[in-house]
């Protein structure tokens, strides 16, 4: 049987009298694709964000990788082995490219300077970023700057990566640098849960495509399944709205 | 009117080393308060319930009590309590540090604020503590946006440690009050002494604006 990565089950989240979530049973498997889809408000973030802890659901509960997310120290000691890529990148501004990387792997992973360069300069060669090693994030375009972000999470090594809508704030014509860079992730078996409008992406590398709607998962499956073969009418009504 | 210029050269000097003592007592003020503001302020946005209650009594007690009471409490107050004398100096600079402190606090924690929480949140999702974060990621962006009010609050201070003269504390101010005891030169020595806080000021001034450029360019 396969490795259970991510096992989300009856996940429930409120904030204040907003029930977002409503019971979310979701498992992830090694090396599995899923991607989350959606329409604004459902809870797709929001799911995202409870499997890592960023945001405390109310009830349920998230094991990765057989560790159960109870306490701040198994939440520190989950959260590096699962990376995040926001959608506003949340670069350091402070620190260049390189600095960005090198920080958590020796703060949180006490990896020596020299180990931790190396690692970084891999991770930007890997992003096609190698020359941007000592800019300033603010001197990079968006379209560079979350491809930094998804190398500063890889330095981490992590065995999960999060993706919370990772092209939906950059400039159309970046969007595909960022999906290349996640395709061959992808491809290199990283297990991946990602949150986007990016139907072409779900379709070509989604292992499984995952329908929320009003806070629960409607409809799951293949993206065959989902794209063409949707059994609920609601599934259907919001891919016709963005395919 | 005729100015008598022999007693303001006279005691310029007199005065001058008053102004030095007036900066010893801000910078060591505001120096204390920064360790003290430092914490409070990130007490007051920490989780833990009774340090973020403690921070805000403190910080609303100091806001909400002038300078002056507070002097009278430390130098006056406090000897009740204790049984043995304040010395003067170290009235003075506890008083405006606990002042300071108050105020600074309230700059740290609107800095703090002021980063985007997607900064938090990077930094948590790459398995830092909260504290960890703080001092490697919010706190150094913070550092740079909390400059300007922090030579707000030194220039504040410059002028608001007048009140210590009330203490006998021979600073600027009590220099100028004891050469006109003696001279009854009210009208030169209050224009020597408003023309040195003045200068003071305005270098203060120029300092921070200095410093604000040199942080900027990064």
């Amino acid at each position: 049987m396969t490795k259970e990565m991510i096992k989300v089950t009856n996940l429930q989240k409120s904030f204040g009298n907003l029930h977002v979530l409503k019971g979310v049973n979701l498992t992830i498997t090694e090396k599995e694709v899923v991607v989350i889809i959606g329409p604004s408000g459902s809870g797709k973030s929001t799911l995202l964000r409870c499997m890592n802890y960023l945001e405390e659901p109310t009830g349920g509960s998230v094991v990765i990788d057989g560790i159960p997310l109870t306490n701040d120290a198994n939440i520190n000691e989950v959260r590096k082995e699962v990376g995040m890529v926001f959608q506003r990148f949340n670069l350091f501004p402070h620190m260049t490219v390189l600095e960005n990387l090198m920080l958590a792997p020796m703060k949180v992973r006490g990896i020596i300077k020299s180990e931790a360069e190396a690692t970084a300069k891999m991770y930007l060669e890997k992003v096609g970023l190698a020359d941007k090693a000592n800019t300033y994030p603010e001197q990079l375009s968006g379209g560079q700057q979350q491809r930094v972000a998804i190398a500063r999470a890889l330095c981490m090594k992590p065995k999960a990566l999060l993706f919370d809508e990772p092209t939906s704030a950059l400039d159309p014509e970046m969007i595909n640098e960022v999906l290349d860079v996640m395709k061959s992730l992808a491809h290199e078996g990283m297990t991946m849960a990602v949150v986007t409008h990016e139907m072409g992406f779900a379709r070509e590398v989604g292992d499984r495509v995952v329908f929320v709607d009003g806070g629960v998962i409607l409809e799951e499956g293949t993206p065959d399944d989902i794209f063409f073969h949707a059994k609920e009418e609601r599934t259907r009504s919001f891919l016709s709205k963005i395919l | 009117m005729d100015l008598n210029f022999d007693l303001i050269a006279s005691s310029f000097p007199l005065l001058l080393a008053g102004a030095a003592i007036t900066v010893e007592i801000t910078a060591l003020s505001v120096g204390f308060g920064l360790l003290i503001g430092c914490m409070v302020g990130i007490a007051r946005l920490c989780n833990v319930k009774p340090l973020r209650y403690l921070a805000n009594i403190y910080v609303d007690f100091i806001r909400g009590t002038p300078l002056l009471v507070q002097i009278f409490l430390v130098y006056f107050a406090l000897p009740g309590i204790t049984g043995s004398r304040v010395d003067p100096f170290f009235a003075a600079i506890s008083a405006c540090s606990i002042n300071s402190g108050a105020y600074i606090a309230e700059i740290f924690r609107a800095g703090i604020q002021s980063i985007d929480k997607g900064q938090m949140e990077a930094g948590r999702s790459l398995g830092m503590s909260w504290a960890q974060t703080m001092r490697y990621i919010i706190m150094p962006q913070a550092f740079k946006r909390i400059i300007p009010p922090l030579g707000n609050e030194f220039i504040a201070m410059l002028k608001d440690s007048s009140l210590v003269s009330v203490i006998g504390f021979e600073e600027l101010t009590r220099r100028g009050q004891l050469i006109i005891a003696r001279t009854y030169a009210s009208f030169e020595i209050w224009m020597c002494v408003a023309l040195i806080y003045l200068v003071m000021v305005f270098m203060v001034a120029r300092l921070v604006a200095m410093l604000e450029r040199k942080f900027d360019t990064k």
